[in-house]
């Protein structure tokens, strides 16, 4: 499953005793500090997923409750709404986004003149900050004056309520996403597929494939891992999200656009109730090492990594 | 003749203006960001868009330079996201040098827990730092910041740095041993400057996602530690969204990534295929 | 040497002149303090801004405000002063906020204040602030814990305290013939023949959560419903709750584009900009009209009372000012919110561009401010009671009302069945919070 087989020449030609010592050093700080700033306040929502605690009060009063949060969990339909609109947005968002950077990575991988410019260009949505992101789309897409209204209204149809309405919401949050995230798809499939040795796709044009054979049979398979992986990371992302919905809609309205992250949030800080919020982080802990478990089965992306 | 069967259908113009297209779609929403920074409140509020013939003004940026307190986040920003940056350079590369290059007990279960906590999601942490802060009365807000960002960060630029010790040949260590360096000295005189861009990719993601966070940030800064994006938020307020002054602060925050996308591009598209990245 | 001694003496009768002169001001002893003020990032705080600038200069107090979007303030503001020493000393707080509060011990109780001489002005005339104001933002105890009475104490000071009037645009009320709407019935009847007209009638807050909760409050007292009846009973799907949310279904029907995104902000801005003829909120929208920054219509805006249904009332709202219990300086916070709700400084906010709390201000600047009178005569219809502020309230009003009411206005769904299950909601929190175990005890005796 794993490939660390290289060298480990450098360490073992020292004394011994220092020697053996010597990697528990390197590795020590970056450890602790991802213990106690990752692994630590993951136990800690399991811990506090068994109180009632409220802001404002002495923790040490919040009253014990058990499994109570939990068993409250199960029948919320709240929570369940907001896990169905995050299933809702990964598959929308991730689809659209798979199929539109794949097909036009396809399309446009040949090498061209200013491809570089263009992939600067490409880059630019995934460095801005998601705050910033979040602004502009809200400010775009805002009812009374937003951009895209002013434009439905020059081609004639009726002007929406983009960020008032549960439909019309979800699709505002989608729109974003895919905005933002295509480019991203975009240029790592370019960039697997220019990676692809070109003795096999010299072999496969002798062997007279047409331009679809050729990618559905021969480059598409070829890339199969690199598709595999950016689609769970993905759909982790999806999990992750809420900073852009956050700026853009707050969640509403009502739950329709409340990822689970966000309702999280949202009920821990807007409700005030820190306890069940843990413990609806406990759930979204378990999803998301479940999806990240499947990533490691999948392939160690650190074996991929030795030949970037 | 196979081979031109087999040409991509696209021509070369239509190739072209694809690109195009696209790249006006992706810089579209960010230029009515910068203009919006540059226009007065009655053409903000205008329902006409206007794209590029108005008379510019500087107010949003004199406003948030003198009355937005904009000088204190901007030097929080800078500091949250030098330190961090530093920190999770220093910390991971010599921890994903120890992985790449040494065996010990539990080296594979580090490096898989270290997969594992990468996806830890912002939202699972929100409540527990919240707690911490309180419970331990913590009010160095910076540095509670500069931690929870190098840890945030820690697990990616292992993974990445990994790659790239890897990539360096085991002999050039060797060789040096030969001669008689100890194992400090080969990753500081060796390794280190065979690993400069692999340096620069994992501190340009890191650097990135410490100046963009938000949440975190809302929730564990106060007053005299809010960074940019939670100035710009602030932004949002009772008498409306002040559009110019928040297109204005945005336009500033948007910088440095923008300077690191114009100048870097080569090192974040070598971070991002290197396997799918986000933070 | 000698020179030297010289200096020293020369040091100490001037240190000797200063403590002289700080008997006579009562400020010099907290010279140089900085204090930290938390309020909200509102129209009126805006203007405030500048009485704090005369404030240090007068009395060598700095202040620094630290200004945010009213509903975050109290994340901010609780995390502060959950702590050993907090940031501020100033803290402002929405009225609906005293009693979670308060019943938190985060704050400190005044009357330590009012009974010290030095801190104290003998002009200040505590009794000059409207009623209303200062029971709703001020006052904690009574019955309900939360209401004026006996049992009360004294926790802030009013400053930016509001009520609700009706707002209306003149000439756009004069081009269609409409009538100032009195009643509820000429109220629906207005927006219907303004919608016909092609003319959003009445703006609105929508925003699911809070946002359109406090919407509908505004419809609620004056038709005579009500949250909990007297034994927390929730009553949110009586026949008049029902019909208050009905009211705002057809607000959103006949309002503005994008109501159901609306906060304050958006809100006011929608009638401010000339996009509504009419704005049934906050008074603070008079002020807001006048600034040309703000708005579009200044002049073309008139005031009255706010409709009624089958009572009067109308909203207690608005923010007050308090001094955490962590606070660290205490006494120089007391002085700012002394001096910022003193007569003059009261009578600076208006010409400021803000809004009076005292009786005696509103009586003397009626011209200029022609909501001044309707404020006044509006006062005694401010409803104490106008929404639960009890701990669980922040669950109730985002959770579950908030969420009821955004179905009501983006939905066609029937709006009984909306309420009722909001209201079977609200009582199963109340039991969960233990709120009926009095009156099962009773029974079971």
């Amino acid at each position: 499953m794993t490939d660390f087989t290289a060298g480990s020449v450098a360490v073992r030609t020292r004394p011994r005793d220092l020697s053996a010592l010597i990697p528990y050093f390197f590795i020590l700080p970056a450890v602790a500090i991802m213990l106690a700033g990752l692994v630590y306040p993951v136990i800690q929502a399991f811990y506090l997923s068994f109180y009632d605690w409220k802001i404002g009060t002495e923790f040490s009063g919040a009253p014990y409750v058990g499994f109570g949060h939990f068993i409250r969990m199960l029948g919320d339909e709240n929570v369940w709404e907001s896990i169905w609109v995050t299933i809702r947005f990964g598959f929308w968002t991730i689809s659209i986004e798979m199929f539109l950077g794949v097909s036009l990575a396809l399309l446009l991988e040949k090498p061209i003149r200013g491809a570089s410019v263009f992939r600067t260009i490409f880059i630019l949505p995934l460095m801005v900050s998601p705050v910033v992101v979040g602004l502009i789309w809200r400010y775009l897409f805002d009812a009374r004056i937003g951009w895209i209204n002013y434009y439905l209204v020059q081609v004639g149809l009726e002007p929406q309520v983009w960020l008032g309405d549960a439909d019309l919401a979800f699709f505002a949050i989608v729109f974003t996403d895919i905005w933002q995230w295509t480019p991203f798809i975009f240029i790592i499939v370019i960039a697997g597929l220019q990676a692809l040795p070109s003795e096999v796709l010299e072999a496969s044009k002798i062997d007279g494939a047409n331009w679809w054979q050729h990618i559905l049979f021969v480059k598409l398979p070829m890339i199969r891992s690199i598709l595999m992986i950016a689609l769970l990371m993905r759909l982790i992302d999806v999990f992750r999200a809420l900073e852009v919905m956050y700026i853009l809609t707050g969640g509403g309205p009502g739950r329709s656009t409340e990822l689970l992250s966000l309702h999280i949030y949202n009920r821990a800080f807007d409700t005030q109730q820190l306890g069940y919020a843990s413990a609806i982080s406990v759930l979204l802990i378990v999803i998301v090492t479940t999806l990240s478990l499947g990533i490691l089965r999948m392939g160690n992306p650190m074996k991929d990594k030795s030949d970037i | 003749m196979a081979a031109k069967q087999i040409d991509n259908p696209l021509h070369i113009w239509g190739h072209y203006t694809a690109l195009i297209v696209l790249a006006l779609i992706t810089l579209a929403p960010i230029w009515v960001m910068i203009a919006t920074g540059f226009k007065d409140d009655v053409l903000v509020q205008q329902k006409e868009p206007v794209w590029f013939f108005f008379v510019p003004t500087v107010e949003n940026y004199e406003y948030i330079m003198t009355r937005g307190k904009f000088d204190r986040y901007l030097w929080n920003s800078v500091i949250v996201g030098v330190s961090a940056t530093f920190l999770t350079l220093l910390f991971g590369g010599l921890c994903a040098y120890a992985l790449a290059r040494t065996e010990f007990k539990g080296r594979v279960f580090v490096a898989n827990s270290t997969l594992l906590v990468r996806m830890v999601p912002p939202a699972v942490l929100a409540v527990p730092a919240f707690a911490m802060v309180i419970n331990f009365s913590l009010d160095a807000d910076l540095a509670v910041l500069i931690f929870f960002y190098t840890a945030l960060n820690l697990p990616f630029a292992i993974w990445l740095l990994f790659g790239f010790y890897k990539q360096i040949p085991v002999e050039l260590e060797e060789a040096a041993i030969v001669d008689g360096a100890t194992a400090l000295q080969v990753f500081f005189r060796v390794l280190l400057p065979l690993m400069k861009s692999g340096y620069a990719v994992a501190g340009i993601f890191t650097f990135r996602i410490a100046w963009n966070e938000f949440i975190l940030a809302l929730l564990l800064t106060g007053r005299t530690s809010r960074t940019l994006p939670v100035g710009a938020a602030g932004f949002i307020t009772d008498t409306g969204v002040e559009w110019g002054r928040i297109m204005a602060m945005g336009t500033l925050i948007v910088i440095p990534p923008l300077l690191f996308t114009f100048f870097a591009a080569r090192q974040i598209i070598a971070g991002m295929t290197a396997g799918a990245v986000k933070g | 040497m000698t020179l030297k001694l010289v200096k020293r003496l020369a040091l100490g009768a001037g240190a000797a002149l200063l403590a002289s002169a700080a008997f006579a001001n009562p400020y010099a002893k907290y010279e140089g303090t900085t204090i930290v003020v938390s309020w909200p990032a509102l129209a009126h705080f805006n203007a405030a801004e500048t009485l704090v600038e005369e404030f240090t200069e007068e009395t060598g107090i700095e202040v620094e405000i630290d200004a945010l979007q009213y509903l975050k303030l109290r994340d901010r503001q609780i995390l502060e002063m959950s702590k050993n020493e907090g940031d501020y000393d100033v803290v402002s707080w929405v009225v609906m906020w005293k009693g979670e509060y308060v019943s938190k011990g985060l704050l400190t109780p005044l009357s330590q204040f009012f009974t010290s001489g030095s801190l104290v002005d003998p002009q200040y005339d505590i009794d000059d602030i409207a009623g209303a104001y200062l029971e709703n933002g001020g006052v904690v105890g009574g019955k309900k814990g939360y209401m004026p009475g006996a049992s009360g104490a004294l926790y802030g000071v009013p400053f930016g305290a509001e009520t609700s009037i009706l707002a209306y645009r003149k000439d756009v009320f004069e081009e269609h013939g409409i009538e100032v709407p009195a009643t509820y019935d000429d109220l629906t009847a207005a927006m219907t023949k303004l919608h016909a007209a092609g003319i959003p009638a009445l703006t609105s807050r929508g925003k699911t959560g809070h946002q359109v909760t406090a919407a509908w409050l505004f419809h609620l007292a004056p038709m005579g419903g009500k949250i909990f009846d007297d034994a927390w009973n929730p009553v949110v799907n009586s026949p008049e709750a029902v019909k208050a949310a009905e009211f705002m279904r057809h607000v959103a029907k006949t309002g503005p584009l994008g109501i159901e995104t609306f906060g304050f902000g958006e809100a006011s801005a929608a009638f401010l900009q000339g996009d509504a003829a009419m704005h049934l909120d906050t008074l603070k929208i008079a002020a807001m009209s006048r600034n040309p920054k703000l708005s579009k219509i200044d002049g073309n805006v008139g005031y009255a009372l706010h409709p009624t249904g089958s009572r009067c009332g109308s909203e207690t709202g608005g923010f007050a000012l308090g001094i955490p219990q962590n606070a660290p300086n205490k006494e120089a916070a007391f002085l700012f919110i002394q001096y910022m709700t003193s007569k003059a400084g009261d009578q600076r906010m208006v010409e400021l561009g803000g809004d009076p709390i005292r009786i005696s201000t509103l009586k003397n600047n009626t011209p200029g401010n022609p909501e001044y009178p309707v404020v006044a005569e509006q006062l005694p219809c401010a409803d104490p009671d106008w929404r639960p502020l009890i701990p669980e309230w922040n669950e109730i009003n985002i959770d579950v009302l908030g969420q009821a009411l955004t179905q009501v206005i983006t939905t066609d769904d029937p709006i009984q069945p909306i309420m009722d299950e909001a209201n079977e909601k609200l009582r199963a929190i109340m039991e969960r919070e233990g709120y009926y175990t009095w009156a099962s005890y009773r029974k079971s005796n």
